[in-house]
């Protein structure tokens, strides 16, 4: 039995330095865990930008140089039944910019958010030549410390709970071929900045910010090698943010903002057939348009290690 | 869809978090729900503590006294033409639409502290620095051209107390006017003549004619039109939506705004005459002069302050606003503090240690003061933040509008001579910022354009929080601390030093003690 984990391609990829979708360890594939099996993940990423969307304006700003961004991911996946797989994740980040820079901004580290997951497989079709199923997942994320996130471009996240509801598509040939979809809508709290006022087309008097829900949409097509020993996909992933404001001219951006963006990227997991359970992945992706988001180039790779319990 | 607005900010937020629970509970269940977040203070009309019937003797600000605006004779409540107008208010109230008593409900009996949350809202807006063109050349907004780019104006703290000052010195010099027809004519307001009329608002036994309400809307109105030209239709609006709230009230026919509005109208005048004739028009300095006035203290200290960031900027903040024409400080000379460390000082050296330690330190404590004074960029300033902390307080101790105006008027003239005052020792002493002298230094907070030497949130909060420890002896000890966490938030960001903060304080303990003697003797505390 190979390893399966969720895929990380494009999720990863999308914890930037901006009001982003920050559910890092979101279960957007087709994979289960097997009943009372558990997988662990240690994932290393490392993304940066120099340009990003005021607005809809690209633009560069000397105030924050290149910033730069690293996670070191730690995930867990547990196979409750066959149908029922439980997810839990925590990220450790840490943002800077480049120096030389014109703002003489500190960076920040420290523990992100919390997520707590399910994931359900609703159908499931086997054909001759083909396989089909569907999935469904709600995922939790909350703030695991006390970070700031009313500090962009530095914050470590957006600093409010989370919750994402998804719907996944499989769709598989014989080949090994095969293609993805997943949809979400993410609704997102509050978080609370550390000011009492703030300006968000209007006047706010209290230090709580409404951050944008959004509709994120995931495609992923892919090809199963040597057996089931590697999976290869090139991703794309879109977040339409369903309201908030623009970052105003030369301004830093805040929670509030609609935070559009999509992103291309490719992705590959090796499981070692030799090494029962030890698998390896790497990815990459491009932030490609967007909307008060960083133009963000992020790579990562990690080890993933499952056994039966 | 739950209701935060009755109650205080401190309980606010961990009502918050008791509601965000209830936000995740319900996002469990369904997809989306509405998220209702304070965008005003919370109150509704109220008994005013006092009625101050010899408010129209208290000595005004830029005219005489209160009978310097002259306004008709009111008509009799017996004649045709006032039960006419009696007629017109009946009629117009019997059909109110839903969002016209929303808007009088809005307004409350207390406008004043609205038309002020007006101005804090526009002064967030245009909080905004120009950022560097495509060549690296900066160009500034420019009152000839206030389309821009940039926008006219950058509401800066300097520009923020000025717009904060003329604003409140009209409403306050309009309401003595007022209060002084008021009393002379003792005319009743329409609810009272004419039991059928429903009237809004808690009843407060104050003649109707002028309205004070309509004062302080073409006052209001006028001052923050010249302040922020590209806003003039939204005031014009806030303006008549205002006006028709308060003859929608039942406090006032429409002759009763009328005698309102040409007073809010010629004080407004007067104000925008001294305001145009007094100095802000070359407080921002072309490059040479900006470069003189450096030179001047490289020569007189052996220091400048540099600008650092990227692409530089040519010429600092306002360098000429300590020349602009102060309020209440005879000279401004009078009020600028001694000699700051010499760079390499054991005095320095030690400071520079302390910035360090706190830079070091990551300290959470520190970082929460740090911004929750920083009122930085986009927001409404520290002259802002302290005109909330008055708003609140004017609604608390249910000052009557006069008394409101006359608060926010001793506050902000003491608030912008303390910005005077302030900018007067910045670019006299153009002391470096930390970032420019500590190699490899980083902050939390944004540095300023402009020399680091006094801090500017010292001087404005310690000048404001002395204005209010006067009206409000009850609050002293809690807004001078204020005043004191408000500056040293600056040294825990890392963009000022100790002295910038000790030193702005007690200069602006000075500068309000200005404007507290000159409030003395108006004649509101007889």
């Amino acid at each position: 039995m190979n390893i399966r984990i969720t895929s990380l391609t494009g999720i990863l990829g999308c914890l930037l330095g901006f009001s982003i979708n920050t559910l890092a360890q979101s279960p957007t594939d087709e994979l289960m865990m097997p009943k009372k099996e558990i997988c662990f993940l240690l994932n290393y990423e490392y993304g940066d930008f120099d340009h990003y969307w005021e607005g809809d304006s690209l633009r560069e700003n000397a105030t924050i140089a290149t910033v730069q961004r690293r996670t070191l991911l730690l995930m867990a996946a547990y196979g409750i039944t066959d149908r029922l797989d439980a997810y839990v994740g925590l990220p450790y980040v840490s943002t800077n910019s480049t120096t030389p820079n014109g703002g003489k901004f500190a960076g920040t580290s420290g523990i992100q958010d919390l997520s707590l997951g399910l994931k359900y497989k609703v159908i499931e079709s086997k054909q001759e030549k083909s396989d089909f199923s569907l999935f469904a997942s709600v995922l939790f994320s909350t703030p695991a410390s006390n970070y700031l996130s009313d500090y962009q471009p530095y914050s470590l996240g957006l600093g409010a709970p989370q919750i994402a509801w998804r719907a996944i598509a499989h769709y598989q040939l014989q080949s090994g071929f095969y293609g993805r979809l997943s949809g979400a809508y993410v609704w997102k709290g509050y978080t609370e900045a550390e000011r009492e006022y703030y300006y968000n087309n209007g006047s706010y008097y209290t230090a709580w910010m409404d951050v944008p829900s959004s509709w994120n949409l995931d495609l992923a097509v892919g090809k199963w090698f040597f057996g089931h020993d590697l999976r290869v996909e090139a991703t794309f992933s879109s977040q339409t943010s369903t309201s908030g404001d623009d970052i105003r001219a030369y301004n830093a951006p805040q929670p509030t903002n609609k935070v559009d963006m999509s992103r291309v990227g490719g992705f590959a997991h090796y499981y070692f057939p030799k090494v029962k359970g030890l698998g390896v992945l790497g990815y990459a992706s491009q932030t490609i348009s967007g909307q008060n988001a960083p133009k963000m180039t992020a790579f990562g790779g990690g080890v993933t290690y499952q056994f039966g319990l | 869809m739950v209701a935060v607005s009755h109650i205080s900010l401190d309980s606010n937020l961990s009502i918050m978090k008791r509601i965000q629970l209830l936000y995740i509970l319900l996002a469990l269940g369904v997809f989306s729900c509405s998220k209702d977040l304070p965008t005003e203070l919370a109150y509704s009309s109220y008994q005013f503590a006092s009625i101050d019937e010899n408010g129209g003797d208290w000595i005004p600000i830029l005219i005489s006294d209160g009978a310097a605006i002259e306004i008709p004779v009111p008509t009799d409540v017996n004649s045709d033409a006032y039960q006419a107008e009696l007629a017109e208010v009946k009629s117009a109230i019997a059909s109110m639409t839903a969002s016209q008593k929303k808007a009088v409900e809005q307004w409350t009996n207390n406008p004043v502290v609205r038309w002020n949350e007006i101005a804090l809202e526009l002064i967030a807006k245009y909080n905004l620095i120009p950022g560097p063109n495509a060549d690296g050349t900066y160009t500034l907004p420019n009152p000839g051209n206030p389309d821009g780019p940039p926008a006219f104006p950058f509401a800066h703290p300097p520009y923020a107390s000025r717009a904060l000052a003329y604003m409140s010195v009209a409403q306050f010099d309009g309401l003595i006017a007022a209060w002084h027809y008021k009393f002379e004519y003792n005319r009743d307001a329409p609810y009272v003549l004419d039991p059928d009329i429903e009237h809004a608002f808690v009843a407060n036994p104050i003649p109707a004619y002028p309205s004070d309400g309509a004062v302080v809307a073409a006052a209001s109105g006028a001052v923050l039109k010249a302040m922020f030209p590209l806003e003039a239709a939204y005031l014009e609006q806030k303006q008549n939506e205002h006006l028709e709230a308060l003859l929608l009230s039942g406090e006032a026919v429409p002759s009763d705004l009328d005698g309102g509005v040409k007073i809010g109208q010629e004080i407004a005048a007067l104000a925008l005459t001294r305001a145009a004739g007094d100095g802000m028009k070359n407080a921002q300095t072309s490059k040479a002069v900006s470069d003189s006035i450096a030179n001047a203290a490289y020569e007189r200290f052996g220091w400048m302050w540099i600008n650092q960031e990227s692409p530089q900027r040519p010429v600092g903040l306002t360098p000429l606003f300590g020349k602009v024409k102060m309020w209440n400080v005879p000279n401004v000379e009078a009020t600028r503090p001694p000699v700051p460390p010499t760079p390499g000082s054991e005095a320095y050296n030690a400071d520079v240690k302390i910035l360090e330690g706190y830079l070091a330190e990551k300290n959470q404590e520190y970082r929460r003061i740090a911004n929750f004074w920083q009122d930085g960029l986009g927001t409404y300033t520290p002259p802002g933040h302290w005109n909330e902390f008055a708003n609140r307080f004017i609604v608390e101790s249910k000052m009557n509008t006069l008394r409101a105006a006359r608060t926010l008027a001793y506050l902000n003239m003491a608030v912008m001579d303390a910005g005077i005052s302030c900018w007067d020792a910045k670019y006299y002493y153009h002391y470096p910022r930390p970032i420019q002298t500590i190699e490899g230094f980083k902050t939390i907070a944004g540095t300023p354009n402009f020399p680091s030497y006094t801090s500017g949130h010292s001087v404005f909060s310690a000048a404001a929080a002395e204005v209010l420890a006067y009206v409000f002896p009850e609050k002293a000890n809690l807004v001078r601390g204020w005043a004191e966490e408000a500056a040293i938030s600056r040294v825990y960001g890392g963009i000022h030093w100790t002295f910038d903060a000790t030193v702005g304080t007690t200069q602006g303990i000075n500068v309000a003690q200005y404007s507290i003697d000159r409030a003395r003797q108006d004649g509101a505390d007889f």
